[in-house]
């Protein structure tokens, strides 16, 4: 008998485990709720400003390459550095503080790279003869840029804007030790009081939310991208 | 009218001029061909008549009217515009890359999408099927024809053709360029093409410009530059069977004799060529049915007769007196 008793038990033991889990969750939904709206207005309020920000940062270096391999070097740099130490920086510097404005400046930083880079990149794949026909035909710059490079560059661009959500979701947990109350606290607390449940609970939830906005982000782009881009 | 005087480019990066004191004129309803080897500015020549590329100096005048202080995107709005990589939209539908010219121009919807209509079936498309498909659905040569089609978009009175057919299989080719022939006969603008096939050029031009190291070498009908080539560099460009391109741009009409007597004797004669068709045609005919005269018939009536002797005096006539190289 030994063996099968032992798996059986084994797997109750697991069973036990995730049943621990969902209670630990029910039992502090309210908390959670307020740490998952938290983390998801972070994550949204980074990328709205990181769109803004970064997505016409790629679209102007495209105009000049010296410039961009500048601006990329720095994004490069930027997203180097370790993310705690980032926030450990902005809070002491005045008006910054501890809590959402470090979070939110340093989440925009590390969506500097993936964002900067897929939309230079995706500019600069738009074939040369398609934009020597546009000229050839008459458009102006801005409608070169807004009818034929933007279009074209979607794929690319919708590329970097999946993996900066799916960073900022997961980098944003972080935040939580510069006193943003967010996911990551579950992590954070679990950690400290090695409650395992705990921790899988939060890695579990800021997975989903990650999962979720980069599945709706894949619905946006298959919405946006022209059909004769798709083979 | 285009003209074109001391036109010149000279590249920052390169000692010698791509295009060099380059003049000449282009009448009305032309069809003028800029043939020429691979780098001796063709392609320069005529991106600088849309200024895709800024002359270093000269001048260009359309119907007299200075080209260089024009603005440059309504200029290029009023000439179609085709290369040999067609550069379609891969975003947009057949219908909307051929309606952009027009859109461009602020047309009203209304006349823009009977003008895509009518012009997918000039060049030969079913607009129904055609139109609402994607660039990359369509084969080499249904692309070149949309590729046309979206230059003659706004009926412009001047197109620039860099290597229109260049990029499709030589039989696509050849009907492209009958069809494109077809739809020249109709319209009469004045076209700039640019080729490095000797052939198509022949074929396509009214008038040909030889370019070599960006100079004009040779400007002049078909028939001129086959018939009297201006030195080693053309007699080298056309090649050695110059006699037989001259075969093929005669009509048979133009050559035949219209001798009742003979005519009378070659009654029931096996070798017969359409009056319209090139005197080539009728060499083809005596070659494979081993004879020596050929009626020339329009319809089904005899109206003339070819004979080899012709032929020969034809060849030799226009072009023997340079045995020299």
């Amino acid at each position: 008998m030994g063996s099968a008793g032992g798996f059986l038990a084994y797997m109750e033991g697991i069973g036990e485990f995730w049943r621990g889990i969902l209670t630990f969750i029910m039992e502090n939904r309210q908390r959670i709720m307020e740490y998952t709206l938290n983390h998801f207005s972070l994550v949204l309020t980074v990328l709205a400003l990181s769109l803004a920000l970064w997505v016409s940062v790629g679209i102007l270096i495209s105009r000049n390459d010296k410039t961009a391999n500048a601006v990329m070097g720095i994004s490069n740099i930027l997203f180097c550095i370790p993310s705690i130490s980032l926030f450990g920086l902005f809070i002491t510097i005045p008006y910054l503080g501890l809590g959402r404005r470090s979070a939110a400046l340093a989440l925009l930083l590390y969506a500097m790279m993936p964002l900067v880079r897929n939309v230079y990149k995706g500019i600069k794949s738009v074939d040369r003869y398609v934009l020597e026909s546009g000229r050839g035909m008459g458009m102006s710059a801005a409608q070169i840029l807004f009818h034929i490079q933007i279009p074209l560059a979607w794929p690319v661009v919708f590329a970097g804007i999946r993996v900066t959500v799916v960073l900022i979701t997961g980098i944003a947990t972080v935040a939580t030790f510069i006193g943003e109350r967010n996911l990551g606290r579950l992590i954070h607390h679990g950690l400290t009081r090695s409650n395992s449940q705990m921790i899988v609970a939060g890695a579990l939830l800021v997975s989903l939310m990650a999962l979720l906005l980069d599945f709706l982000m894949g619905l946006v782009e298959k919405k946006i991208t022209s059909p004769g881009l798709r083979e | 009218m285009i003209e074109l005087e001391g036109l010149t480019k000279h590249y920052p990066n390169s000692k010698k001029p791509a295009v060099d004191d380059f003049s000449l004129k282009m009448a009305e309803g032309e069809t003028c061909v800029f043939v020429g080897p691979s780098g001796c500015g063709k392609t320069t020549i005529l991106r600088m008549i849309n200024r895709l590329v800024e002359p270093t100096s000269g001048s260009i005048r359309i119907d007299g009217k200075d080209v260089l202080s024009a603005d440059q995107d309504q200029l290029r709005r009023n000439m179609g515009y085709v290369i040999q990589q067609i550069g379609l939209l891969p975003h947009r539908t057949v219908r909307d890359n051929v309606a952009l010219v027009p859109r461009l121009l602020g047309w009203a919807e209304e006349r823009t999408l009977k003008r895509v209509q009518e012009l997918l079936g000039l060049v030969g498309l079913d607009p129904e099927e055609t139109g609402g498909k994607y660039p990359h659905q369509l084969s080499g040569g249904q692309m070149q024809r949309v590729g046309v089609a979206r230059a003659m978009a706004a009926d412009p009175p001047i197109m620039l053709m860099d290597e229109p057919f260049g990029a499709v299989d030589p039989i696509v080719r050849s009907r492209l360029q009958d069809e494109f022939l077809q739809i020249q006969h109709s319209f009469n603008k004045t076209i700039c093409f640019v080729t490095h096939d000797i052939d198509e050029a022949m074929k396509m031009g009214d008038k040909v410009a030889i370019i070599n190291e960006g100079k004009l070498v040779q400007h002049g009908t078909p028939m001129e530059v086959l018939s009297q080539p201006a030195g080693p560099f053309v007699r080298n460009l056309l090649g050695e069977d110059r006699g037989v391109k001259l075969l093929d741009l005669t009509k048979c009409q133009d050559l035949m004799r219209r001798d009742e007597g003979l005519l009378q004797k070659l009654q029931g004669n096996p070798c017969t060529i359409g009056a319209l068709q090139p005197v080539k045609a009728a060499l083809e005919v005596m070659l494979r049915k081993d004879c020596d005269t050929v009626t020339v018939l329009r319809g089904d009536r005899a109206v003339g007769a070819l004979t080899w002797q012709e032929i020969k005096g034809h060849i030799h006539g226009l072009s023997g007196e340079d045995h020299e190289l």
